[in-house]
């Protein structure tokens, strides 16, 4: 891997983990290790200790919390999400879009946690969890605090984590009744990093004809996972009609700056924010009227 | 991907040669036993790490190597200017001036000229701590405004990269064949497009280079173990630099994982690490990078094609083109300027274009270096070609296949001699293009076009690349760039042997990376000698030390199947011929009456009298007592054999000649679907028709055109190479650049027709680079989904975001391009469309 020197630690359990990073800012979680491995590999950011989290058992599995949401521990792979019957039940598109983050390898080894606290804004998760009102559960060795998933992403490779602090779990509450979720990805080729992406959820009324909640969240227009409170706010009370939706999320992305690069330019872009964030609403739309909590087509 | 294969055209055969059946070197393969160069090493061998470039065009001011070599487990540091002093010579020019004035040494001297240009290489105890010494390594940049456009750096206003060459253009040279002025005159139509660009990218193989060299200091041997492709090429350019003689070297490979030409680019490398492991006394082992990979291994060549202008009748005759190159060749000339001449092995594609004038330029800028890269520099002329007949096609209201099955050398036009003087073997290209529509279900995809028509936000586009892989190089056409050079023909050399208890050993000077050499060299051999390809050990890869090799030894520009195996056909029939005369002494028989079957010779007729190949080999080797003297120096059981193809000194002065010897013919079809909305482009439907003669093992065929399509479909919508304005790679990594994976690549259905060459050994014609015809039947394909007055697809790569502005282009905006249509032979009103 041509690391350089750093020191690696396996602490036996939760408190052990959160002590050593509590005592050595320069301590970082390992978990899957696809994102942090490379970065030190790049040498874009040095580390000197590795604390592998990866076999803590207080991190692991997926249960269904009381009110019907999932906790999904932060130590989850992409692979679990993909395969947990929990989560396809209840969160159909969650696994879906774990089921498409690169390829078969990298999701046996990949974590929810570690796709979220890198916070890169290429990240395939971190748009879906704010789009299902996601709460990040953090621990330190002095306590513990919940973030919303909106609030969790604040920058390039930066999030709401203070030093010492631990990403353990995620909640996911249950999604209303006839409620869907959609996810659409611009990306140059199958397994590559997507150029824009956008993430939704809405619910739909009784009548399957009017929406009356949504979320709207677009990525890599910003630096971190944006919700457009003006595409909300046009879609609730909106008809669910493609018209409807389409004139809705026209005004998608005005005023951002996304990036320009070799892969298009930022006008492109915000111009496949609106295209990508439409195909997330009609998805979700869709999935809603299929009565399983987003499971139309689409995924990566 | 799926796989779908048209039966095989041709009659069964009783013949190893001709079967399809796995490959030999597959089980270790893909078991992890393969001996790759990084799975290689030498006793008290050091690890190297380059120090690279962060700018694109800089003067070194200095270099400190202090910090590096105080740290604990460094060896040594070698920088540019000490490397200098070293050498003999500056590496050997191809070109003559000014190119030849733009010399390389094995680092960067005075100045850097390309991001990730290496200015000096630490050896230390460990990967790892060679890494970090390298970043120790100080050094002071004083930057340089940098050259990134390929056309403008031949302006005289440009900054230059090498002031002692006074110039940016490394070569220039007009290629004028038949009479294109009159053509122009006499045409009914003229179509002028402004600017057609092929861009770069690169194959990535999957294993990136590599090498372990030790210049021993008290033999003046130096052994270098690498994955170097084209290994005699590298000893002659390093040769004379390092001042080590051609008995000195040692060069072997083993497994190498993918090259794709771009292996050819690395000697500046290999002489790099003979000089610091000259100095340290101790061996150099260094396995590159990927990031270092896609910044300083070699890219494809980009050229940009100007002012091209095709003269046209009303029936759709094409009667030539005219157009300006500008190859960019970036910072050094690895291996160019050859591009400038190895496209015209194929002037007129696969068409019967009679007058071509090419007005070519190659210039150097600051970026990575460009080398071989599958389907070398043909590939670009050919894309040229393909996108003139589809232009010519959409623009004059013409159908695609109808343009090019009238202008396509017809079957009866076989041998078919180009304007240049070049020999088309054989072929059927009408046949292959009506095969490769059918896998592909035009009919089908027309008809579904036509349902869609317009406002559904989707497009279908169908499109055709027609090519041809030029095999088996004629090294005599280096002359066309430079007079002075020493080379003409090719060859190859292998050596067929019969061992202690009677086993046969194959082997020869080439590298394979993926061709499958070690099965279909076993099953020439073993029809030759009697046995079975299970019988033959092929030795893997190159080594010196064999004997089995020529100049142009090497796996490279097609041509195993010609080259190769014509040598160990060859010496197998030389092998073959001791064994019988063995055997007839043995046998008390004449030779006539010997027949080998079964690994044992024996007399036709008569099954008592027989003796198995042990035996012979038991007289030879270790119970010669008594043996004849003639037959004892006739029969050493040891045959070496060199192919040599027919070749002449192709004319300097008329730029003619014969410049390949075989000539595979590729057609693909594409179907695609454009999403209006975002520029997407999915491949519904592909098919591939090849025709590369008489097929050894149409497996190890079937693969090749699988991967060069891959490669070329990635290329046309995923891969490409770009610099900004201060000469920055912009996909520096597979982060940014996205390699085609099996995820991307659609299904491929294989068609093929076997049209035998008359002019090789065994009917056979090089194929495997392909003639990048994914590249070309995409644009096309793109060019149908656009329509009639649409855009022009001018450029080789088209992602998301320009497919997105070809479909919303504005009304009215230039197309770059212009039809001029004269009536009576009198020029008419230009009606520019």
């Amino acid at each position: 891997m041509l690391l350089e020197q750093v020191e690696y630690v396996r602490p036996q359990s939760l408190d052990e983990a959160l002590e050593i990073l509590a005592n050595d800012d320069g301590a970082a979680p390992l978990a899957g290790g696809q994102s942090l491995t490379n970065v030190l590999k790049n040498r874009v950011a040095s580390v000197d200790v590795l604390v592998d989290i990866s076999a803590l058992g207080d991190l692991a599995g997926i249960t269904r919390t009381a009110d019907g949401g999932l906790s999904i521990g932060a130590c989850v792979t992409y692979d679990e999400l993909d395969r947990s019957a929990e989560v396809r039940q209840s969160h159909w598109m969650l696994g879906e879009v774990a089921a498409h983050i690169e390829d078969q390898q990298i999701r046996n080894k990949g974590t929810i946690g570690g796709n979220c606290c890198l916070s890169d804004p290429t990240n395939n998760l971190p748009p879906i969890l704010v789009a299902l009102d996601a709460v990040m559960e953090l621990r330190s060795r002095s306590g513990r605090r919940s973030v919303e998933a909106a609030d969790f992403f604040k920058g390039y490779f930066a999030t709401a984590l203070e030093p010492g602090e631990l990403l353990v779990s995620i909640t996911v509450p249950q999604m209303p009744e006839r409620s869907g979720a959609g996810y659409a990805s611009l990306a140059v080729g199958a397994d590559a990093k997507a150029m824009v992406r956008a993430a939704a959820r809405v619910t739909l009324d009784r009548d399957h004809a009017t929406i009356v909640d949504s979320r709207v969240v677009l990525a890599r227009v910003a630096h971190v996972p944006t919700r457009d409170a003006e595409a909300e706010a046009r879609l609730n009370g909106a008809d669910a009609t493609d018209d409807a939706v389409r004139a809705a999320c026209a005004g998608v992305a005005d005023g951002m700056q996304p990036i320009t690069d070799v892969h298009g330019s930022s006008e492109y872009r915000r111009q496949m924010a609106k295209v990508m964030a439409r195909r997330a609403v009609d998805q979700a739309i869709a999935a809603a009227r299929g009565g399983r909590n987003g499971s139309s087509a689409g995924g990566n | 991907m799926t796989i779908t294969s048209a039966p095989v055209t041709g009659e069964a055969t009783k013949t190893w040669s001709g079967r399809s059946m796995p490959r030999k070197e597959d089980g270790r393969l893909v078991q992890g036993q393969g001996a790759f160069v990084d799975d290689g090493g030498m006793h008290g061998q050091g690890y190297a790490w380059f120090v690279r470039s962060p700018y694109a065009h800089a003067r070194i001011v200095s270099i400190d190597c202090g910090p590096a070599l105080a740290m604990e487990g460094v060896y040594a540091v070698l920088t540019g200017e000490e490397a200098k002093a070293m050498c003999e010579a500056p590496f050997f020019a191809i070109a003559p001036p000014p190119g030849s004035l733009m010399q390389e040494w094995p680092l960067a001297v005075g100045k850097v000229r390309y991001q990730g240009d290496a200015v000096a290489v630490v050896l230390a105890d460990t990967r790892e701590t060679a890494r970090d010494a390298a970043e120790r390594v100080v050094v002071d940049y004083e930057p340089l405004p940098a050259v990134t456009d390929g056309v403008a750096a031949a302006e005289p206003t440009t900054p230059l990269l090498y002031d002692e060459a006074g110039t940016n253009v490394a070569w220039h040279g007009v290629y004028d064949y038949g009479d294109v002025d009159w053509a122009l005159e006499n045409a009914d139509h003229v179509v002028k497009l402004d600017r057609l660009h092929f861009h770069r990218f690169t194959s990535s193989p999957l294993e990136c280079n590599g090498a372990v060299v030790n210049f021993n200091r008290g033999t003046g041997v130096v052994d270098v173990l690498s994955n170097y492709q084209m290994p005699m090429f590298a000893a002659m350019v390093v040769g004379p630099t390092i001042g080590v003689p051609m008995n000195k070297f040692n060069f072997v490979t083993k497994d190498i994982g993918g090259a794709f030409g771009i292996k050819i680019g690395f000697y500046p490398q290999i002489a790099a690490l003979a000089l610091l492991s000259k100095k340290a006394g101790r061996p150099a082992k260094w396995t590159e990078f990927r990031t270092e990979h896609m910044l300083s291994a070699g890219h494809g060549n980009e050229r940009t094609f100007l002012d091209i202008e095709v003269p046209v009748m009303s029936d759709g005759t094409i009667l030539g083109l005219k157009a300006r190159a500008f190859d960019d060749a970036g910072a050094y000339l690895h291996y160019e300027p050859l591009g400038a001449v190895i496209w015209s092995q194929v002037v007129p594609g696969c068409y019967k274009l009679k007058h071509v004038r090419v007005d070519y330029t190659e210039v150097v800028t600051n970026k990575c270096p460009v080398v071989p890269n599958r389907g070398y520099s043909r590939m670009q002329h050919l894309w040229l070609v393909e996108r003139i007949v589809d232009v010519v096609a959409h623009e004059l209201g013409l159908d695609a296949v109808e343009v090019r099955k009238r202008n396509y050398v017809q079957p009866e036009d076989y041998p078919y001699e180009t304007p240049n003087g070049c020999i088309y073997d054989s072929g059927d290209l009408p046949r292959s293009l009506d095969l490769a529509l059918e896998l592909a279900h035009v009919d089908e995809w027309r008809a579904r076009q036509r349902e869609l028509g317009t406002g559904s936000g989707r497009r279908i586009g169908i499109g055709i690349g027609s090519t041809l892989d030029s095999g088996t190089n004629n090294f005599g056409q280096s002359r066309i760039i430079n007079p002075e050079l020493p080379f003409s023909g090719n060859g190859e050399a292998a050596f067929a042997k019969l061992d202690l208890f009677g086993e046969i050993n194959v082997n020869l000077g080439t590298t394979p990376q993926g061709q499958g050499h070690e099965t279909t060299a076993a099953q020439v051999a073993a029809d030759i000698l009697g046995v079975t390809p299970e019988d033959v050990t092929v030795s893997t890869g190159f080594n010196q030390a064999n004997n089995s090799y020529v100049g142009f030894s090497g796996t490279y520009a097609s041509q195993f199947a010609v080259s190769g195996l014509g040598a160990v056909m060859g010496a197998a029939q030389k092998l073959r011929h001791q064994i019988v005369k063995l055997a007839a002494f043995a046998l008390q028989a004449e030779e006539e009456e010997i027949e080998l079957e079964g690994g044992t010779a024996r007399v036709r007729g008569d099954e008592e009298r027989a003796i198995p190949f042990i035996g012979l080999a038991n007289m030879v080797y270790t119970n010669n007592a008594g043996l004849p003297a003639s037959l004892l120096s006739e029969c050493d059981l040891n045959a070496r054999y060199v192919y040599v193809p027919p070749f002449e000194v192709p004319d300097t002065v008329a730029k003619t000649g014969n410049l390949t010897l075989t000539y595979a013919s590729q057609v693909h079809v594409c179907v695609i679907e454009v999403d209006e909305e975002t520029g997407e482009v999915k491949v519904l439907e592909y098919a591939a028709v090849d025709d590369c003669g008489k097929r050894i093992n149409p497996l190890v065929v079937e693969g090749q055109v699988h991967g060069a399509t891959g490669l070329g479909i990635a290329a046309s919508l995923y891969e490409s190479l770009d610099y900004d304005e201060s000469g920055q790679l912009q996909e520096p990594s597979f982060y940014e650049y996205h390699v085609g994976t099996a995820m991307d690549i659609p299904d491929v259905a294989c068609g093929d027709i076997e049209s035998p060459s008359p002019f090789t050994p065994n009917g056979a014609k090089g194929m495997g680079e392909g003639g990048g015809a994914p590249l070309h039947a995409v644009c096309a394909a793109l060019q149908d989904a656009l329509g009639g007055g649409g855009a022009v697809v001018s450029e080789s790569h088209n992602h998301w975001a320009r497919v997105y502005e070809l479909v919303h282009r504005e009304p009215g905006a230039p197309r770059g391009v212009e039809v001029i249509t004269r009536s009576g032979g009198l020029a008419n009103d230009a009606a520019s469309l």
